[in-house]
């Protein structure tokens, strides 16, 4: 049978880019296959994405070598709105491709561009929102959607063209562990169709063991293209691509161990059938380690009481909310897309004022200090880097900071270097920063930040959109500057960087919080999490089906006996 | 925040064919127009009002109150100072021209809240269906809603990046009027980067679900002009008789006023 996409030697280079994007990229996707895309930032997955429905070569403008074939036809034959019908292709931004006023019209936006009859349109609303489970949502505005919601409707939009080739760009990226979950259940379901082949852009592993193949793209290149769990125990393969090798698997390999079981299930009856055990004293000694530097952290820098906060369109997002940050800790502030996460820490830089209760910084009222003077002492660096970047150099957006406090010019240039040294941007002063990546983006605004000197640094989700390779390096980033001094306060959907690289977490739920204590603490409850939409990383839900806490593939190692 | 101004609202008004409401949008403005004479402005904002509270859509005016409000005095000053009457007030400002200036302001802060209450009672999409059946071709209806949606997507990312810079230390309450313009450089640079960002990205999701692929399409609303729409618009069609032959008897002017 003809495959339902067929990429024969396909490069590509957009127009005022050096290098290719993708080259001598090759791949036949079978019908019904399910097929996961993998690789670092710009390896070119959302390239192969956008050239199956022919956004590449139309849409785009570059050069285009080679062919993709839907069903036998060529991309360069059609337009993007004939393939469109075949081909559904879901982008990662949900917000900026949902402009409906309501679900169901946002559903029926497709079919009316194909000239669908109303009825058929009603047959497939009803159809499709079920089938992402937003059954009873049709006259919902998708604005007041939560993002996982956001995600599905977007997905349920494009499935109400009855594509036979769904593909979904990055889908899971801003969402929280059970919307992501959600997501996956759909494609779940959709694998199990026949008569629909699946394309997912996934950088997190965990959620790719169902897939039937798993493609990696490196630098524009195929570097793997085998069944799913053959590329996922290829734990060296995972690593050079900047692709986050699976827990359990690391696990096993660091062991020596043939075969990798993959998930927490199969490492626990491996782990058993081979006689291991977990030593109570050496994980008694991690505990220990905790205590210890609990005990190290310094007077209280932020204490909050009885906060409760209420929107202008009366919304209560916080609820009588206690908190006390010490100077020198690391702490996370998890929870559901708006459990109240951002909210809460908002108060903590004067950007909200509490409607009931108190928030003070350093001893002193946040409401009393203002932002302008909180923002010395309180550095706050938003998640999207593009919404505050403006300056035509590095120098100028780090220095503007520093600028509108009237510092001296010398002092200036000191506090730059050394906030751009901090952040391993030396030397970039005179780049443009909206040339630079992603992640070095995300840098620049963590040293504009810095350059004002704050006692504490809050990052809203430090690592949304950023490669395996590149969260590392932006993490291992704020442990030096955590270990140099600053208080960190990190607001985060992504688990393991929560286990890995935080000391304490503090869970939200409907405005509430629903778990506190160390990262150990907090994890060791799973049942809670699941209850507040989380879920820890595969390792640590390995320790804790042995009865142990840990937090890490390197805990782990240290705590087994045996083998 | 909230992109749109529609309410969705179970009333009556809601419930009018797009059509008839544009019509009696037209309709406001040419009442809004005839009468400079702030009594009789002040009857047709009454009408209006009556309108947006059938609609209950009258707390969207929260969110225009300032403009409607700086809008007034803003007109209300200009007129006293450049226009001139016959019976001296104070200092150099005429009882006409104050009174002009008040039917002036009464007059644009109608069309607005007419138009706010359009905006709350009629989808997007509606909107849309109704300029098709008037003939006006979909992709030009299709473009008019898309700039009614972007304005205030553009307020929201505008309200985060707000948020961003001031947490950087931006200022923007302190300076001259000059430096003041200047400090919005932060603002408008990320504005207009991630405007053009996220419309890129529509417009990829736009062709991707087949925008324009045919050169018909169908339509998931559906508009029939009810009994309703017809009683709705005879009324409203009776008013505009009545107050057109009542400015041409020569009411609802203000006597005594020159520019």
């Amino acid at each position: 049978m003809e495959p339902a996409v067929s990429i024969r030697d396909l490069a590509y280079t957009y127009r005022g880019q050096k290098g290719p994007a993708l080259h001598g990229v090759s791949l036949d996707v079978a019908q019904g296959e399910f097929v996961v895309i993998m690789g670092h930032s710009g390896a070119g997955k959302s390239t192969l994405c956008t050239s199956l429905n022919g956004l590449i070569p139309h849409f785009f403008r570059g050069r285009m070598q080679g062919e993709v074939l839907i069903e036998g036809r060529s991309t360069r034959e059609g337009k993007v709105g004939e393939f469109a019908k075949d081909v559904g292709l879901v982008f990662q931004d949900f917000e900026a491709q949902l402009f409906s006023t309501n679900v169901a019209l946002e559903v029926a936006f497709g079919p009316e561009n194909f000239e669908v009859d109303r009825e058929e349109m009603v047959r497939r609303v009803k159809s499709v929102l079920s089938q992402v489970k937003l059954e009873g949502f049709e006259g919902r505005q998708p604005a007041t959607l939560s993002g996982g919601q956001k995600q599905r409707l977007a997905i349920a939009s494009v499935l109400a063209m009855e594509p036979s080739i769904l593909c979904l760009d990055e889908p899971t990226t801003d969402l929280d562990p059970i919307g992501k979950l959600g997501i996956f259940e759909i494609a779940e379901e959709l694998k199990d169709r026949d008569d629909v082949t699946l394309i997912v852009v996934e950088h997190e592993t965990e959620e790719t063991l169902d897939a039937d193949r798993i493609v990696v793209l490196r630098d524009g290149r195929i570097a793997a293209d085998r069944p799913a769990r053959e590329v996922l125990r290829d734990v060296a393969l995972l690593e050079e691509s900047s692709v986050m090798p699976l827990g359990v698997a690391r696990f096993f390999r660091e062991k020596g161990v043939e075969e990798l079981p993959l998930t927490p299930e199969e490492g626990l009856e491996r782990f058993k059938r081979l006689g291991w055990r977990v030593s109570p004293e050496r994980h008694g000694e991690l505990v220990e380690a905790d205590e210890e530097r609990e005990r190290g952290y310094g007077e209280a820098l932020i204490e909050v009481e009885g906060l409760s906060h209420r929107y202008p369109n009366g919304v209560v997002a916080l609820e009588s909310v206690d908190l006390e940050v010490r100077r020198g800790e690391f702490l996370a502030v998890l929870g559901q897309n708006g459990s109240g996460k951002t909210t809460l820490v908002k108060h903590f830089n004067g950007l909200l004022e509490p409607t009931e209760g108190s928030v003070r910084v350093e001893g002193e009222e946040t409401a009393e200090q203002g932002i302008r003077r909180l923002g010395q002492r309180v550095g706050y660096v938003f998640q999207n880097p593009d919404h505050q970047i403006f300056s035509d150099t590095v120098f100028d957006e780090v220095a503007f900071g520093p600028k509108v406090r009237g510092f001296e010019e010398d002092e200036i240039t000191e506090r730059v270097s050394e906030a751009l040294a901090a952040v391993g941007l030396e030397g970039y002063e005179e780049e443009d920063p909206f040339g630079l990546t992603k992640g070095e983006r995300q840098r620049v605004a963590v040293a504009s930040v810095l350059a004002v000197r704050p006692d504490v640094l809050i990052l809203d989700e430090p690592t949304t959109g950023l490669d395996y390779a590149e969260q590392r390096s932006m993490m291992d980033l704020v442990r030096r500057l955590n270990e140099a001094g600053s208080t960190i306060i990190a607001v985060t959907h992504t688990m393991w960087v929560v286990a890995e690289y935080a000391h304490r977490a503090v869970v939200m739920k409907d405005g509430r919080t629903a778990l506190s204590g160390t990262v150990r603490e907090v994890f060791g409850k799973e049942e809670e999490l699941r209850d507040a939409a989380l879920r820890p990383p595969h390792i640590v839900s390995l320790g804790n089906s042995l009865g142990h806490t840990v937090l890490s593939v390197e805990e782990m190692l240290g705590v087994t006996e045996g083998g | 925040m909230d992109p749109f101004l529609y309410l969705d609202r179970d009333t009556w008004v809601h419930r009018l064919d797009p059509r008839t409401k544009m019509l009696l949008l037209i309709g406001a403005f040419v009442l809004a127009f005839l009468f400079v004479n702030p009594l009789y402005g002040l009857g047709v904002l009454a009408v209006v009002l009556a309108f947006g509270a059938a609609a209950k859509s009258l707390v969207n005016l929260k969110r225009i109150w300032f403009i409607l409000f700086m809008i007034a005095v803003m007109t209300v000053i200009l007129w006293t100072v450049f226009g001139s009457g016959v019976s001296p007030l104070f200092w150099f400002v005429e009882y006409e021209a104050l009174l002009y200036g008040i039917g002036a302001a009464l007059r644009i802060d109608i069309m607005i809240v007419a138009g706010m209450i359009f905006l709350s009672t009629t989808r997007n999409e509606e909107i849309v269906t109704g300029l098709v059946k008037l003939g006006i071709p979909y992709r030009f209806a299709f473009a008019v809603s898309t700039a009614l949606r972007l304005v205030p997507t553009i307020a929201a990312t505008g309200s985060t990046i707000g948020q961003a810079q001031r947490s950087r230390g931006l200022d923007l309450e302190s300076g001259n009027i000059i430096q003041r313009v200047r400090k919005n450089t932060p603002l408008l640079i990320p504005v207009f980067v991630s405007t053009i960002r996220s419309t890129n990205v529509f417009s990829m999701a736009l062709e991707s679900k087949g925008f324009g692929a045919s050169k018909e399409r169908t339509y998931f609303l559906r508009l029939a002009m009810g009994r309703r729409d017809a009683v709705v618009l005879l009324v409203f069609a009776l008013m505009l008789i009545a107050a057109v032959t009542l400015r041409l008897m020569g009411y609802g002017g203000v006597e005594g006023f020159s520019r």
